[in-house]
């Protein structure tokens, strides 16, 4: 998309997204608009210079001077980072979402991704490796009870230049600070979200372009979003230093087309070498790389994880 | 308690209609010259052609209008040996019906020169018919906008463009004189006027219709008739000559013998090669939706950014008692599922501090 003219008066570029004229095509009333957002994906805060020369009115000088790009159809490109209204204006610092990966059933796999084995005959070529030869990220999206999760912590991380936090984690974190609701969404097509006990999720809504929205609620959906109650200063199993707010921690199950069917690994994914979980062998699976997207929902705060499902040839 | 969405009242949402308009000027030239007629288009069933602004063959070109004529059985056109006699009267009737209906009987009803249909009066019999795509018409003609402007050459030669003696034909007062009863919508009626003096012998007289929904001016052969062969063109002018340029016809011919000597398409090559002109305004009819997103000075003054933060810490902000500010770029409007239905940019970065408030006017137009 080319960027607005910034020359005059401010304009109002309004679009429908695909999903807004998907819905308006069906008929059935599912087009209804009953809340906005705002977004600021554009802005790189990077960019406000506390300590301009020239004082507090250039701050914001080259933010300000951001040239905004047309708006988008594709409903899933927009709305990144949304716009937080909180009934207080001393906030100094603000919670975070952090994937946590210091748990041995929570780390990624040395490929920087989580592993999903989309069929058994992959689970047992790749699970159950011992020592160096245990293949880590791998979850089980076939036969479940799988011992590893994707597992995402929320609270404020600020840290001193020493890595020591500013804010206590003894603190608890205010009340309208924790997210008490979170949204995941992963591609329809690859998989869907169960809990760590084997549950698998209701989807929401399923967009146009096949993305599943999941929500999940603390108090309700108690298998995924747990109250972190750590207190303690620098604990491993920890990324949040200060203060803790929830925890989102799922596994993915891997889709029936996947789990059956090469065809979408041929067509949106390639080949690779992997060792077998014996260490010597080498097998040649399919991927296809994905993301998963974890958004607060009271707090907007939002995190891609790469995924990576695979399938051996 | 943080929250990203506000829910729009019914106080925020209104609905309204709009009457858009754009000018749509045609060159004469285009339609008959400029392109070598490769932006003209004939069909194997030879009941009509079309015309494109650019030579057909390419991806480039809009089809801008079509012509054809026809006659009634009624007329005294209508002869087993006219040239392509069936299908110039089934194009009338298929014209007719749809734009003009039925009689009481359900017999279909000629086009009426002034369009009071049941005062009787005259009757066209026998016309060509301009279809202008809905590309240029949209929703519909303006009413007193129309202009075609015709070169009314009494002589072999005078089809080329530009030439003297000129009608302008137009619909001039029908922004408050046009009919209702057609089951095609509204229509008015187009009167001739001189451009070039002396080519009429009268004034402001009825020489077709133009039916603005549907997008069509059904123009009365009349207007290429003198006076003495019950036209409208002067005396001392004579027929004006409708063509010479036919292939298999060697003289020219008036509008009488064009229409009974010549096929459908030959005689729309004739109509072309008098076009100076064609000019009307279009309509598009906007039905819009204005959702008022209010922000109030409590709202959305600070942001889930990624970069907004340094570890937790805000960028914006050095101590506590500094006032929160986020940029608004984007305004999302969503479902109850929170499924992004629309969305709007503004064209540059919006301040938003706990010391002004906004409403920002989204229009979804349908």
């Amino acid at each position: 998309m080319a960027f607005l003219d910034n020359s005059g008066d401010i304009i109002l570029d309004a679009v429908l997204t695909d999903t807004g004229r998907m819905r308006l095509a069906r008929a059935d009333g599912s087009f209804k608009i009953v809340k906005f957002a705002l977004g600021d994906d554009e802005i790189n805060y990077e960019n406000y210079n506390l300590n301009h020369a020239s004082g507090s009115s250039y701050y914001d000088l080259e933010v300000l001077q951001t040239p905004i790009l047309e708006a988008f159809t594709n409903n899933s490109s927009l709305m990144k980072s949304k716009l937080i209204s909180m009934s207080r204006n001393d906030l100094l610092y603000l919670p975070v979402l952090k994937w946590n990966q210091t748990l041995s059933n929570t780390a990624s796999n040395a490929s920087g991704s989580m592993l999903v084995a989309v069929d058994t005959s992959t689970e047992a070529a790749f699970a159950g490796g011992k020592g160096t030869n245990r293949i880590d990220g791998l979850i089980y999206g076939a036969s479940r009870k799988s011992p590893y999760r994707i597992r995402v912590d929320q609270g404020i991380d600020a840290v001193d230049s020493g890595q020591n936090a500013i804010i206590s984690p003894a603190s608890a974190l205010d009340a309208d600070l924790v997210e008490t609701q979170y949204m995941i969404q992963i591609d329809n097509r690859f998989g869907n979200i169960r809990s760590v006990n084997d549950s698998l999720a209701s989807v929401s809504f399923v967009d146009d372009d096949n993305i599943a929205s999941y929500y999940f609620s603390l108090g309700t959906d108690l298998e995924i979003v747990k109250e972190n109650t750590s207190r303690k200063a620098g604990a491993p199993d920890q990324v949040i230093a200060g203060p803790r707010g929830t925890i989102c921690e799922f596994q993915i199950q891997s889709s029936l087309e996947l789990n059956t069917s090469n065809f979408l690994f041929q067509q949106l994914g390639s080949r690779l070498n992997m060792y077998k979980n014996d260490g010597k062998t080498v097998a040649t699976v399919y991927y296809i790389d994905s993301t998963v997207r974890i958004q607060g929902a009271t707090t907007g705060y939002s995190l891609d994880l790469p995924v990576r499902f695979i399938k051996l040839v | 308690m943080a929250t990203v969405y506000k829910t729009l009242t019914n106080n925020d949402t209104v609905s309204t209609r709009t009457l858009l308009h754009e000018a749509i000027p045609m060159t004469g030239s285009i339609v008959s010259g400029t392109y070598s007629d490769l932006n003209i288009k004939n069909y194997a069933h030879g009941m009509f052609q079309s015309v494109y602004d650019y030579p057909y063959l390419s991806s480039s070109a809009n089809h801008i209008f079509d012509v054809t004529l026809g006659y009634s059985a009624k007329s005294a056109l209508s002869s087993s040996t006219s040239t392509q006699n069936s299908k110039k009267i089934n194009i009338y009737n298929q014209m007719a019906q749809v734009l003009m209906g039925y009689d009481a009987t359900g017999s279909v009803q000629r086009f009426d020169e002034d369009g009071d249909i049941l005062a009787g009066g005259t009757k066209i019999d026998s016309c060509y018919f301009m279809n202008f795509s809905r590309l240029l018409v949209k929703d519909e003609i303006k009413k007193g906008t129309f202009q075609l402007t015709l070169m009314m050459s009494g002589t072999a030669g005078g089809h080329a463009y530009p030439s003297g003696n000129r009608v302008l034909i137009h619909d001039s007062s029908a922004s408050n004189d046009f009919r209702v009863n057609s089951p095609a919508g509204e229509y008015g009626i187009l009167q001739a006027v001189n451009e070039t003096a002396g080519v009429l012998g009268v004034q402001n007289v009825p020489v077709g219709l133009i039916y603005y929904q549907a997008g069509i001016v059904v123009l009365s052969g009349s207007v290429f008739l003198s006076a003495t062969k019950g036209g409208r063109i002067s005396a001392t002018d004579g027929s004006a000559i409708m063509d010479t340029l036919e292939p298999t016809v060697g003289a020219a011919r008036n509008m009488t013998q064009m229409m009974t000597g010549s096929s459908i398409t030959g005689s729309a090559d004739a109509l072309r090669r008098r076009i100076y002109n064609i000019q009307f305004n279009n309509t598009t009819e906007l039905n819009s939706t204005i959702y008022f997103c209010r922000i109030n000075h409590n709202d959305y003054n600070y942001s889930s950014n990624p970069t907004y933060m340094s570890g937790s810490k805000i960028r914006v902000k050095n101590t506590r008692s500094d006032a929160p500010s986020s940029y608004i770029t984007t305004v999302g409007l969503y479902s109850a599922d929170n499924e992004l239905l629309a969305v709007a940019k503004v064209s540059e970065p919006l301040k938003k501090d706990p010391t002004n408030e906004l409403t920002l006017r989204v229009r979804l137009d349908y």
